[in-house]
């Protein structure tokens, strides 16, 4: 196990390492062909070059590297490195600081996303079971047309499509009918409201779930059904095991193993899902952070965003490996 | 499978009858679904809306000549689907709103395929250094959530311009070169492992004994047989792509105007469907899930048959 | 509770003098999407305690189907159960109750199967796979049930045991791995015993000893043994009667001494010539040429005549019934009288 584990744990600093010089170069290399944003705070109105200059070592934006096109700008690497490593974005362009729009900011997106592991699991592998179980009767077709619907439909049209439907008319008709502050009255709302924070992350919570849960559903499926034809399974049944032991502890939980690692996977597609669930929602996350900063160009939140979404991601994913080891043992003595 | 059923199948199925290849069986198989045929008949019309919309502008509307007069005007027989918010005909701007999409998309796929390709044949055939070398690449790549990583990039890049690129491809080709950065590593992983798998397979140690070069055992010998498992999720990645750029159109970074998309247009329809024209929004909407569960059911069906066991 | 109470608990209507296990007449079918596949087309043989018998077939014969089909294991469906008994002390456990059938497995009757690294859960300890059926049919507490299983590894003669109960299956050797299959499948004491081809994913000094604890420990249970195998040169040493199956009949049935002396069967016979053995060195060994037939469309008559030396014309149109043609001895062949006299 010990080595197996320490390989995982090179490989994830490499990995970490190249991805934050990646970012730091898209940023320099932004710089270096857009030309200076600091430029862009003073519009149309001619400035001085000592104004300018000043501004520009201001925000820290005055190295000449960044007006050389292609220049990794190493020299710069260090700094920003360790800026990051004390959770120190520096500040958009608007002067907020980036750090404190982030902090308030990531409540909501763990929230958000504790919905949508709970429907991952809930729903997703709980359906792929079922069917699997049930193959080939009604259940299993209603799974396969579900995910393939799923996958169809994109999640940002499913999202408006619910804000609307959902959000509006059932909304709508349940404030009309049951009060305004009833819980289907708040539950169904076309946007986030702050004093029911759960109930109303309720429905954009589920429907990001819903982006991922195709794969999920398919896999745990076909997983399952790979192992319900092992021959370890039909050794339980020879063994006089009960139908549900056999199901549960010799086919569930050996089935669930690779469905956890795509769950690590599927995290992907739902982060960036997150930046239009919560923009078209109004839910004031990270997502939230990076839509509004998309339709502002405000490039060092976007950078933000993504450095931290992508560090946790990576870090969810290592500690999926880790868990695979515990799970399956021929792994650990690999 | 348990043992029992295998010796029975083996024995079910009789040696001396005609044995096809795994591609034409699917293919005889595929032919006689309904679902697929249906799938393939909307696909190719949607292929021809995307390459010759033209053909399909039966009213002779031209999708940029509009009148704020007509803003979000009805419906009429000269006009099926209405007016949008600047009163431009909504059916020519459908119809031409499929073409960017289509057109990246199989761009997309089809430089997927090649660089993936190249990558995965490359490192599955050497291993060693090279594998590792661009094992740690995907692994990068992959570490940045595909839309944040778009996102990041299409904004950054926002306002640069391509050199001696027409209109049509100048909307394209940022959206599509972000796409690939982000989905070459799947078919890379996918051909990986296939070419691992078949470079001990007995015909290529035979080929080497021969003398062959190892140009030659890559790209005559291993990559053929490799690239089985990507040509069959073709439809599902096209699928995929398009489902992409609507989403990036959706935030603003996909195809850039002047060209329209079906993503522009949801977005613009979205403020207006509660307030009395859901039209704009469900007409684009439509042709877009219709296209994409086109390609994914042909997609579905095409894995299932090249690997039915798990239907 | 005591185990031999627990047992007949199980089987209250099972008459003890009676025959171990009879099959008789049993029909197996499997639907496919190329029609209907018969793959045991009326299989009638016994077994006593203390008794082995072998059943010999190619892949295909209907060997296992018919070895899951007491089990009550099979996969239904595709697999369907057409006709037949098998009768357990005389109770015909095709007729029990799902919830009794499954009490009879493990408790009365046991397997053993053929690839122990795919018939063990990689994902659980050999202790676990154990203990659980101490567990699960005697409610057993966790040390008890430990306890018990360390006892089935010392049975079974694995070194280390109690180190070996916390390990996985891959981490045994081939061997090692089936002695945990055998332990697997003694730990409730069963009355009979199925080996699906215990030896043959194994190395061949180590298939001698797997079939020497096998048989030491079926004689020291007085256990009846139904060891299916392709391999007649396993089936000399321990067998005490043999059945041949071919293409989901049994095509002879005979002491194993007799059928190797004289087989009755040409089926037998070719099966014979076809294994090496020291008097014959330097002689060619014989094949069987051919194929074995389409379980989805028998041909009328006898499935074996394709492929046989003896057919005639007769053996295309008339299927042979199983009959006597000595002492304990039956054949279904046209011509087994001539056959037996045939050298």
């Amino acid at each position: 196990m010990g080595r197996y584990v320490i390989r995982r744990l090179l490989q994830a600093v490499l990995t970490f390492g190249v991805v934050m010089f990646l970012l730091h170069y898209l940023m320099s290399l932004a710089i270096q062909i857009n030309g200076n944003p600091v430029r862009t705070f003073f519009g149309d109105k001619p400035v001085s070059p000592e104004l300018l200059a000043a501004t520009k070592a201001k925000f820290g934006l005055d190295d000449p590297c960044l007006s050389r096109v292609g220049d990794p700008c190493l020299n710069l690497f260090g700094k920003r490195m360790s800026d990051w490593a004390s959770f120190d974005f520096g500040t958009n362009f608007n002067r907020a600081d980036v750090s404190e729009l982030i902090l308030n900011a990531i409540p909501k997106t763990l929230q958000l996303f504790l919905i949508v592991t709970i429907v991952w699991v809930l729903f997703g592998i709980t359906a792929g079971v079922l069917a699997a179980m049930r193959r080939g009767r009604f259940l299993d077709y209603l799974v396969r047309i579900g995910t393939t619907l799923t996958i169809a439909i994109p999640g940002f049209l499913l999202l408006i499509l619910t804000q609307k439907i959902i959000g509006v008319w059932l909304g709508n008709w349940a404030r009309e009918e049951f009060g305004r502050d009833s819980v289907l009255g708040i539950m169904f709302q076309p946007s986030y409201n702050a004093r029911y924070p759960w109930l109303t992350l309720l429905v954009p919570g589920i429907v990001l779930g819903i982006f991922g849960i195709a794969g999920i559903t398919r896999l745990s499926r076909t997983s399952m059904l790979e192992n319900l034809r092992a021959d370890f399974v039909r050794t339980a049944k020879a063994k006089g095991l009960r139908q549900r032991r056999v199901t549960i502890v010799h086919t569930l939980r050996n089935s669930l193993i690779p469905v956890i690692t795509l769950i690590g996977f599927t995290l992907a597609d739902a982060l960036g899902g997150s930046v239009i669930t919560e923009g078209i929602y109004g839910i004031p996350g990270m997502g939230k952070l990076a839509y509004d900063a998309v339709k502002k160009v405000d490039t060092p939140v976007i950078i933000a965003v993504t450095a931290i979404l992508s560090v946790s991601y990576m870090l969810v994913n290592l500690l999926i490996d880790l868990l695979y080891a515990v799970l399956d043992p021929r792994i650990r003595y690999e | 499978m348990s043992d029992a059923n295998v010796q029975v199948t083996a024995a079910v199925v009789p040696k001396t009858q005609k044995t096809r290849s795994l591609w034409s069986d699917a293919f005889h198989d595929l032919r006689k679904r309904p679902t697929v045929v249906i799938s393939a008949l909307v696909i190719l019309v949607m292929l021809l809306i995307g390459f010759f919309p033209g053909l399909f502008n039966f009213q002779g509307q031209n999708p940029k000549a509009c009148d704020l007069a007509l803003t979000r005007g009805g419906m009429s027989g000269s006009h099926w689907f209405g007016f949008d918010e600047f009163g431009c005909d909504y059916y020519a701007q459908a119809i031409y709103g499929a073409g960017p999409s289509i057109q990246l998309a199989i761009i997309v796929v089809t430089a997927t395929l090649l660089i993936g390709g190249l990558f995965g044949v490359l490192a599955g055939f050497y291993g060693g250094w090279v594998d590792a070398i661009f094992s740690r690449a995907v692994d990068v790549f992959n570490s940045i959530p595909f839309l944040l990583g778009a996102m990041l990039l299409l904004t950054m890049f926002r306002d640069w311009k391509i050199p001696g690129l027409g209109t049509r491809f100048q909307a394209i080709i940022p959206a599509a070169i972000t796409l690939i950065i982000f989905s070459w590593t799947g078919t890379m992983r996918l051909i990986r492992a296939s070419v691992i798998e078949s470079r001990g397979l007995d015909y290529v140690q035979a080929a080497r004994s021969l003398g062959a070069s190892d140009r030659r055992i890559m790209f005559r010998h291993i990559l053929p047989n490799a690239m089985a498992p990507v040509v069959s999720l073709i439809p599902l990645s096209i699928a995929g792509m398009i489902t992409a750029e609507a989403s990036l159109s959706f935030l603003g970074l996909g195809v850039r105007p002047p060209e329209i998309t079906w993503g522009m247009m949801i977005s613009t329809g979205a403020g207006y469907f509660t307030t009395g024209y859901p039209r704009l929004l469900l007409v684009p909407s439509a042709f877009l899930i219709i296209t994409i569960l086109a390609f994914v059911l042909l997609g579905d069906a095409i894995r299932d048959a090249l690997d039915p066991k798990l239907r | 509770m005591s185990d031999v109470k627990i047992k007949s608990e199980i089987l209250p209507d099972a008459d003890p003098t009676a025959t171990l296990l009879r099959v008789e007449d049993l029909r197996v079918e499997f639907h496919t999407r190329d029609g209907i596949a018969k793959a045991v087309n009326g299989a009638s043989f016994s077994v006593e305690s203390g008794e082995t018998l072998a059943i010999v077939g190619e892949s295909g014969s209907g060997k296992s189907v018919t070895s899951q089909a007491i089990m009550g294991i099979l996969e239904s469906p595709p697999a369907r159960i057409a006709g037949g008994e098998v009768l357990f002390h005389n109770v015909d456990l095709l007729k029990l109750g799902k919830e009794r059938a499954r009490r009879v497995r493990g408790n009365h009757v046991a397997m053993v199967f053929q690839d122990a690294l795919s018939a063990l859960n990689p994902v659980w300890t050999v202790g676990f796979q154990l203990s659980e059926l101490f567990r699960q049919h005697r409610g057993m507490s966790k040390k008890d049930a430990m306890a018990r299983s360390l006892e089935l590894l010392d049975l079974v003669k694995i070194p280390a045991a109690a180190q070996r109960l916390k390990e996985y299956p891959h981490q045994f050797s081939g061997g090692m791995r089936q002695r945990v299959m055998i332990a697997m499948a003694l730990a409730l004491d069963p009355d009979l015993l199925i080996a699906d081809e215990p030896t043959t994913a194994l190395d061949v000094t180590v298939q001698a000893q797997i079939m020497r604890l096998l048989k030491e420990i079926q004689i020291e249970r007085h256990m009846g043994l139904i060891l299916i195998t392709h391999d007649l040169g396993v089936v000399a040493d321990v067998a005490d009667k043999i059945s041949v199956m071919y293409a989901g009949r049994i095509v002879e049935q005979a002491p194993v001494l007799e059928t190797f002396a004289t087989p009755a069967h040409p089926y037998t016979k070719a099966l014979l010539k076809s294994i090496p053995r020291l008097d014959t060195k330097g002689q060619r060994l014989e094949i069987i040429k051919g194929l074995p037939p389409v379980l989805t469309n028998l041909p009328p008559g006898c499935n074996f005549a394709p492929r046989c030396a003896y057919a005639q014309e007769i053996c295309t149109r008339e299927l042979p019934v199983l009959a006597t043609v000595a002492a304990d001895r039956a054949a279904a062949c046209h011509f087994s009288s001539e056959v037996i006299q045939d050298v």
